[in-house]
This record gives C-alpha cells, sequence and structure tokens, in this order.
C-alpha cells in the first residue's frame, strides 16, 4: 500500500509523465481487493452547471473510469453515470444519506442557486415534491463526512455567478458554513485533480489546503512560476498578440495570480494546454471568476458604472494620471497668469536685506521689480536694513 | 497678509531668519523614502505593463523592484518610529485641518488670496501624508502577501477576495500615489521654497520684524 509521502511523489511524477492514475490505480486497485483500502462512498450531485466537470472526468484514459469508480471507490450516486433512474435511483441515494451517514463524501458539481429558495434549480422528484438543488445539498451535505466542490461553480459561483447573477448563485461553502469544503477549481476541472483529491480522501483523509480551500498538491504553485514560457518573461519579450510564442503577459495573461499546475499536467492526456496553444490563461480556478478575470486580453477586470457603463482599470489609472497633469499645468499656468508664482518664489527666496521693492501684486503683469528711484533707500544701500 | 507682507517688506521692518525645521533623521527618511517610492513605483507600473521601447529583463526589473519595497518600507518605519519616540504629530490630520481644508482649497483655485494660517504643515499636506501613512501601510501589507504567494499571509489574500483583487488595490494605491506625489512636488516647487530649502538643509527662512532682533 502507498504511504501518504509516495502518492504525493506520484502525483508530481504523474503530473510530469501524464500518467497520474496509471502510476497510482494498479497499487491502489491491490489494495483494495487486499481488503486494505476501505472504498470511499461517494455521493456525485450536479446543481446549476454545464456537467462540463463530469465530461472532463471522463478524460481519464488509463486506468479507465470504471475500474477507479467501481475498485477503488463506490460510485453510488451520480446521475450521468448511472443506468438506474427516476425512483430507483434517488433511493439509492436516500439509502446512503440514511445507511453510511458520516463515511460518504458528498461531491458537488455546480453553483448553487439560492434565488426564491432555489426553485431555479431542481435535481431530484421524490414522494410527488420537487427538490431543489440548495436543500439536497445541505441535506446530504450536513451528514457527509467530506464534502467536495468539483468546478470553479461549485467553489465560487463561477460563470453561472457572474454579473448580473440573476440566479443568486453562489459557491457550496456559503450554502454549508457548518462544514469546511474542499474546493476542487477550475472550468472545468482537471480529472487527475478529482480523482487525486478523492483517492487522498479515501487512503490519508483531508489533504493541505490553501487559504480558499483547494488542495496544495495541485494548486500550490502560480501558473506563472511553472510556465514553460518564463523565461520569455524574464528576458523581457512579450508576445503583442495572441498567437505568438512569446510570454503573453501583455496579453493579459492571469497566470500570474492563478494557482494550478496546469503547466506542468496539463488537458486532455497531456496533450496541450490554453498556453502551449498560444492563449493566455484566463485564471479560471481563482475565486472571482469570470468577472474578476475579464476581458482575458486585459490584467485587470473592467470597472462597472451606474447605468451599465464599464471602463477599463487601466484606462481609469492612465486617466487619474493625465488628469493629475492637466490640473497642475493649469494651476501653474493660472498662478504665472496671476502673479501666485513670482509672489510666492520672491516671497520665499529673496532675503529681505537685498529684497528689491516691488509694485502691485494684483496680477503678474502688473508685478514687476520697481525702477531705481534715488530718493527710495535701495537694499544693501547704507540704512535700508 | 500679502498686503501686509508687501508693506512690510517695502518698509524694510522684516528681517529674515533662518530657524531649524527639520531634523537630519526626517531629512533623510523624505529622500530616501522619496527615492525608493519613485523606483518602486516607476518599476511597479513598468512591471504591470511592460513598455515596448524599454527592453529590460524583467528578472532583473523584479528585484529591482522589491529592493525598492524593502527600501521604502525601511525608511517609512524609521520615520514613524522617530515620529513616535518625538512625540511628532504634525504629519497626522485632525478636525480643525478638515474645517480648514474648504478654505485652503479655495486658496488653489485662487478664490482667496492667501492661504489660511496653519503650522508646520498645511491641512492639505496633513491630508495627503496621513493617507500615505494609512496606505502605505496597506500597500506593503499587500506587497508583503503577494511576495509570499501564499505561504505566510494567506489571510490577507482571502480577505481581499483573491490574488487578482490584491493586485487590483496594489494598483489603485499606486496610482493614488502617482497622483499625490505629482501635486507634492509640484506645490513644493511653487508655493514655499523655504519650505524645501528646509528638507535639504535643514533651515527654513522665516520673516521676523527687525525690531523683535
Amino acid at each position: 500500500m502507498l504511504n501518504r509521502r509516495d502518492f504525493l511523489r506520484l502525483v508530481v511524477k504523474g503530473a510530469v509523465l501524464g500518467n497520474f492514475l496509471n502510476l497510482v490505480g494498479p497499487p491502489l486497485e491491490k489494495a483494495a481487493a487486499a481488503g486494505e483500502v476501505n472504498r470511499l462512498p461517494v455521493i456525485w450531485l450536479e446543481t446549476g452547471s454545464c456537467t462540463g466537470d463530469s465530461i472532463s472526468l471522463d478524460n481519464i484514459w488509463t486506468p479507465a473510469l470504471m475500474d477507479i469508480l467501481y475498485k477503488i471507490l463506490d460510485w453510488r450516486y451520480d446521475w450521468v453515470v448511472m443506468q438506474s433512474s427516476a425512483e430507483s435511483a434517488f433511493q439509492v441515494l436516500l439509502d446512503t444519506v440514511e445507511n453510511m451517514a458520516n463515511q460518504y463524501t458528498l461531491v458537488v458539481q455546480g453553483t448553487m442557486l439560492q434565488r426564491d429558495g432555489g426553485n431555479y434549480n431542481h435535481i431530484a422528484y421524490h414522494d410527488g415534491k420537487l427538490i431543489t438543488g440548495l436543500e439536497l445539498v445541505r441535506r446530504v451535505g450536513l451528514k457527509a463526512r467530506y464534502v467536495v466542490a468539483i468546478g470553479t461553480c461549485a467553489t465560487y459561483g463561477g460563470v453561472v455567478a457572474a454579473y448580473p447573477n440573476p440566479t443568486q448563485g453562489t459557491g457550496v461553502q456559503n450554502i454549508l458554513p457548518e462544514r469546511r469544503v474542499i474546493n476542487v477549481s477550475g472550468c472545468p476541472t482537471h480529472p487527475d485533480w478529482i480523482m487525486g483529491t478523492l483517492l487522498h480522501l479515501a487512503l490519508y483523509g483531508e489533504p493541505e489546503l490553501d487559504s480558499f480551500g483547494r488542495p496544495k498538491m495541485f494548486y500550490g504553485e502560480t501558473i506563472h512560476n511553472n510556465c514553460p514560457r518564463r523565461r520569455y518573461y524574464d528576458q523581457g519579450i512579450f508576445a503583442t498578440d495572441i498567437g505568438q510564442k512569446e510570454c503573453l503577459y501583455r496579453v493579459g495573461c492571469k497566470g500570474p495570480v492563478t494557482y494550478a499546475d496546469c503547466p506542468i499536467r496539463r488537458w486532455n492526456d497531456r496533450m496541450n494546454w490554453p498556453i502551449g496553444c498560444n492563449s493566455p490563461c484566463i485564471g479560471c480556478t481563482e475565486p472571482g471568476f469570470p468577472d474578476k478575470m475579464e476581458p482575458f486580453t486585459a490584467h485587470f477586470p473592467d470597472i462597472p458604472f451606474p447605468g451599465g457603463t464599464r471602463m477599463a482599470t487601466d484606462k481609469i489609472g492612465l486617466g487619474v494620471l493625465g488628469l493629475t497633469g492637466t490640473a497642475i499645468t493649469a494651476h501653474l499656468a493660472a498662478s504665472l497668469y496671476k502673479g501666485r508664482l513670482h509672489h510666492n518664489l520672491l516671497k520665499s527666496t529673496v532675503k529681505q536685506n537685498s529684497r528689491p521693492p516691488v509694485k502691485k501684486t494684483k496680477s503678474a503683469k502688473t508685478y514687476r521689480l520697481k525702477k531705481a528711484n534715488p530718493a527710495t533707500p535701495q537694499p544693501n544701500s547704507p540704512g535700508s536694513s | 497678509m500679502r498686503q501686509t507682507l508687501k508693506k512690510e517688506l517695502q518698509k524694510g521692518s522684516l528681517r529674515h531668519q533662518a530657524i531649524p525645521a527639520q531634523p537630519a533623521l526626517v531629512r533623510i527618511c523624505h529622500w530616501g523614502f522619496a527615492l525608493s517610492m519613485a523606483g518602486l513605483l516607476l518599476t511597479g507600473f513598468e512591471l504591470h505593463q511592460p513598455a515596448h521601447f524599454l527592453a529590460f529583463q524583467f528578472g532583473q526589473e523584479y528585484i529591482i523592484h522589491l529592493t525598492f519595497s524593502w527600501l521604502s518600507m525601511a525608511f517609512f518605519m524609521l520615520r514613524v518610529t522617530d515620529a513616535i519616540f518625538r512625540k511628532d504629530r504634525s504629519i497626522l490630520v485632525g478636525f480643525k485641518d478638515i474645517k480648514n481644508f474648504p478654505k485652503l482649497l479655495s486658496y488653489y483655485l485662487f478664490l482667496r488670496s492667501s492661504p489660511p494660517p496653519a503650522g508646520k504643515y498645511n491641512s492639505g499636506q496633513k491630508l495627503f501624508f496621513t493617507s500615505w501613512l494609512v496606505l502605505f501601510i496597506l500597500g506593503s501589507i499587500l506587497g508583503l502577501a503577494s511576495y509570499d504567494q501564499g505561504e505566510h499571509l494567506a489571510w490577507i489574500v482571502r480577505l481581499t477576495g483573491g490574488w487578482q483583487m490584491l493586485r487590483w488595490a496594489k494598483y489603485a494605491i499606486a496610482i493614488y500615489f502617482g497622483a499625490t506625489i505629482s501635486v507634492h512636488i509640484y506645490l513644493s516647487l511653487t508655493e514655499d521654497l523655504s519650505r524645501l530649502q528646509a528638507m535639504i538643509t535643514g533651515f527654513e527662512d522665516k520673516f521676523e520684524h527687525a525690531k523683535t532682533r
């Protein structure tokens, strides 16, 4: 049986070689068959989402997904992969909640829609009553051993909760404040992140999490730090347009603020990843995606103004600096015209014993040195001080 | 006030006197902080939006940015410690300053001929200095949190709502500093050069009546 240290080593090695589950699967299958591992019962609920994370999970090639679902984990309820349907399927969920309380793991995919008591998202029908996602996640989540939110929708609201968020969508943690939710974010989530987290839960319990509840083994480093194009950044060589092979920082890459191991793990069985095909990272694993990451070709999100107008942060910043410069120039011109500049400079620089007599000081035009008048004692002349 | 000064000057009854205004430590901190802030802001803006015409090495520029940030924090802490030990509250804004600020603003807008009476610093300066105090502390904490990349101060990242918002907040603070420092430099050069002189030599020229000497 793998110890935790070996498991974490395989997480990294599997990312580099592109066969994490292939490395982890066989020893775990053996251990499960020998009864050394208690298979972790899993309930997978889907709320407001596009099913993208389930599709992403299907991308596990080796070993086959079914091997993991049935030999290592105890995949009990998931409407996408279940053969049964309707009451018989839902009865499996009810039985698991009833008989395996505090043993099973709840996996949630999708945003929690809160508006109108969650009635924009019905995910079950039981006893002649529609059950909302909000209600079922709370009911099942409170009795679960672990609660795992899969995908950026379930973790932080994601695309469904984007502005103007008409359904008042939010992440699972916000509707289950009593429980610590493990967030496996991403749009979609990488299959290794899902399975790696579930396997860690089954074998060693809760993994080490970052401040946003994400397992550090997958979200411990920024995209930027591991990016194969980092050398371009360090040399100051930037792409000026999407599609170029240099560092995409200038065209809005969110790699510096995005924590995930995409650069080493890559996607679609290690075929490629966004930056690998010359497109900037859009920061899909971070809280606030997509609102805080849009526009994807700029560093900062646009700032909304009343009336629906939006303006780029950089433009506002440059505008503030430009306005300051204009105000300073205008004030300088006005000071020159009004004579204030002359007055202030003379007042603060010319010493009294050499201070020349001055005319009226109402405006610049009349602010002149007086011509030498023999009747008037001049500065530095005897008797002037 | 200006008319009175003019009359006094013409009568020759005023004399200037150099009085000590800024202790050496304050001057060192001021110029050290000014230079490091200038470097910090310029490298920060360049790191944020690289200019095409500047072929900088970003690895080195980042190190320079960090160096300036550590230096500015050192000068800031030195100045604050000095102010605490000397019980110097002159840079902090008070209720009276807020009350006087509209008068000062009307002076800057040429609606009155002279600024309202003030002590060592006027109300506008105090507003700037106090805001810099608060925002520099905030900016430093945000900077340290981003420097540590979640190893320490992770709660700050969480509080701000993520790395992207943390970066946004740092940018907003940098813009504020950029704008207000420009105003500060402009007014220092055009309002009272003896104050600027005091920040270099330590002594400020003040007028006093010849009879009192």
